[in-house]
């Protein structure tokens, strides 16, 4: 797996400045990403994380239920992450009006674990 | 269409698909430009209770080059907001709407309106009515002038409107996707029926209108007049539903997903595999769509769906004869020399915009042909509300245009006559002679009657 300072870099020279930083400049990590409620779809997994007091285990076991996700919306409106293709890591992080894309192959498995 | 529900995708979200641009000399101040953008298509006016409104999650822009390289030098960029006073109801409006701030209107969008040039943007607007949509006479008993109060002047010479207005385009819908039938010349048809005259199949309907007035020198680059016109409409990446609150959520970079220049381009010339790559493209990249310009579609279709109708325009489908005089109307322009006194040719990039020379003032006795009509200050001129866009299209795809660049080619006789026969005083509810130029939206009251 990647580390932050590599995951920057690479980040910066696709434009983001930091790509570890969320439109209102929280820093995102894997903890705060697994602060997800997950939908598993055809072509990928998309997460959002409508709110973050919620555990990663907390996240996972409140996904089953349709419906039942966060409701509690985040101030800086929704974190979207999509994994694009699991086996390869391929994730992107949406946030705010920014974009940040992410090649992390633990993450994305731990993703879609949480997404069941 | 003229670009109505012209892509799968984009047909699937009418509040983001557009449908007509306009760009032309004002003709009651000659020196400024109005540039308008349709969005919504087909709207029954009677569509309530939750009527037509502008999405406030769709980012909407009007879009200038002045230097010939199809990208934005200038975008007019619109933003939506909706305000809901009284979620207790069920009404659009609790009482008559007498005012834009009556609140009987309970439904009420606003918008902010800023400018990006030059690689920064500047507001130009915050917070602008718009009006409500015309429900019928107990609920907006005096609409025309509460359409007007919507008028807003910014400054600088700027006024911008966005609202609902009256659909101005006029085609025979019925006909034309019914295996390019066109009720005047059926009986000719692969399939005949008798001859009939056409439908104005958008007659009746409304749309929902962005128009803003500019003064030319604020568009234009010292010695070029042309500009290229187009609008777009952008989400944001990802957009997932929200159960628990009912409602969509949206994060990431807005990306493309609608465009319009000149119109019927996407509707007609692009074909189905390739729309929805087209609309989420800038003009500049429109290089790679240049051969079904050059060797359209709908020239091989003609002498097929009307035989011994087009036998010229079939010998020079066969030839693959490449239509240059297409590519110079829809893609660059026209060059000067071509058509005496004229050009509005921005170029060689092949980019799909709606080219206004503005140095040409407006014709006092427009004619709705356009250039066709031996008049310069409409389409492929810029595009004018009154332009039978359909009928210069279809002539012009048919060959009537090819002797612009072809001294040998002679049109079928066909070519100079055929039209989808719907003009526009089959419009309802006429242009208006002063900005926004559309006409009052139909009230819901009435139509459909």
């Amino acid at each position: 797996m990647p580390s932050h300072d590599a995951r920057r870099a690479s980040a910066e020279r696709a434009g983001d400045p930091d790509p570890l930083a969320g439109s209102s400049g929280r820093r995102l990590s894997r903890r705060s990403m697994l602060h997800t409620v997950a939908t598993a779809g055809a072509a990928g997994l998309a997460a959002t994380a409508l709110g973050a007091a919620a555990s990663p285990a907390a996240a996972a076991t409140r996904h089953p239920s349709p419906g039942s996700g966060s409701t509690a919306k985040a101030a800086s409106g929704p974190l979207v992450v999509h994994v694009r293709d699991a086996r390869s890591g391929d994730i992107e992080v949406f946030s705010g009006t920014s974009q940040t894309r992410l090649r992390d192959k633990d993450l994305a498995a731990r993703i879609a674990r949480a997404a069941g | 269409m003229s670009s109505h529900r012209e892509a799968p995708e984009i047909s699937k979200d009418p509040v983001a698909d557009s449908t007509d641009v306009y760009a032309f000399v004002s003709p009651d101040k000659p020196n400024t430009v109005t540039l308008i953008a349709n969005y919504i298509p087909l709207q029954l006016p009677s569509g309530g209770p939750n009527f037509y409104e502008f999405g406030d999650d769709v980012l909407y822009e009007i879009h200038i080059d002045n230097d010939g390289d199809g990208q934005a030098d200038i975008s007019y960029q619109f933003r939506f907001s909706t305000t809901v006073r009284d979620p207790g109801t069920f009404l659009y409006n609790t009482g008559p709407i007498g005012s834009l701030s009556d609140p009987n209107w309970n439904r009420v969008q606003t918008y902010d309106v800023s400018v990006v040039a030059g690689g920064s943007s500047s507001t130009l607007g915050r917070g602008l009515p718009c009006p409500p949509c015309n429900i019928g006479p107990r609920s907006t008993p005096n609409y025309a002038a509460l359409a007007a109060a919507a008028v807003n002047s910014l400054g600088g010479g700027i006024s911008v409107f966005a609202g609902q207005r009256a659909e101005a385009f006029f085609v025979d819908l019925g006909s034309i996707f019914d295996l390019g039938d066109l009720r005047p010349f059926q009986n000719l048809h692969l399939i005949p029926t008798p001859a009939a005259p056409g439908v104005n199949a958008t007659n009746d309907l409304n749309v929902h209108s962005i128009a803003i007035q500019v003064p030319i020198s604020t568009v234009t680059r010292s010695g070029r007049p042309t500009i290229g016109v187009w609008t777009s409409a952008s989400r944001q990446k990802a957009r997932i539903y929200d159960a628990d609150a009912g409602e969509y959520v949206n994060a990431g970079p807005f990306v493309q997903v609608s465009r319009l220049g000149n119109p019927l381009v996407n509707e007609v010339v692009i074909p189905l595999g390739q729309k929805d790559l087209w609309n989420s493209l800038p003009p500049s990249d429109d290089k790679k769509f240049a051969g079904y310009v050059t060797q359209p579609g709908l020239a091989a279709l003609l002498p097929v769906l009307y035989p011994k109708t087009f036998p010229n325009l079939a010998a020079a489908v066969a030839a693959k004869t490449p239509r240059a005089d297409l590519e110079a109307i829809l893609l660059t322009g026209i060059p000067s020399g071509i058509i005496t006194g004229f050009t509005n040719f921005t170029g060689p990039v092949l980019a799909d915009m709606l080219r206004l020379n503005t140095s040409i003032p407006p014709a006092k006795s427009p004619s709705i042909l356009g250039l066709l009509g031996n008049d310069p200050a409409g389409f492929p001129n810029g595009r004018r509300v009154t332009d039978d866009v359909v009928t210069i299209e279809i002539r012009a795809i048919a060959g009537l245009t090819l002797p612009l660049v072809d001294t040998h080619f002679t049109p079928d006789g066909a070519a100079k006559v055929v039209t989808d026969f719907t003009t526009a005083p089959t419009i309802d509810s006429p242009p208006m002679n002063a900005f926004p130029y559309l006409g009052v939206p139909y009230d819901g009251f009435d139509h459909p009657s």
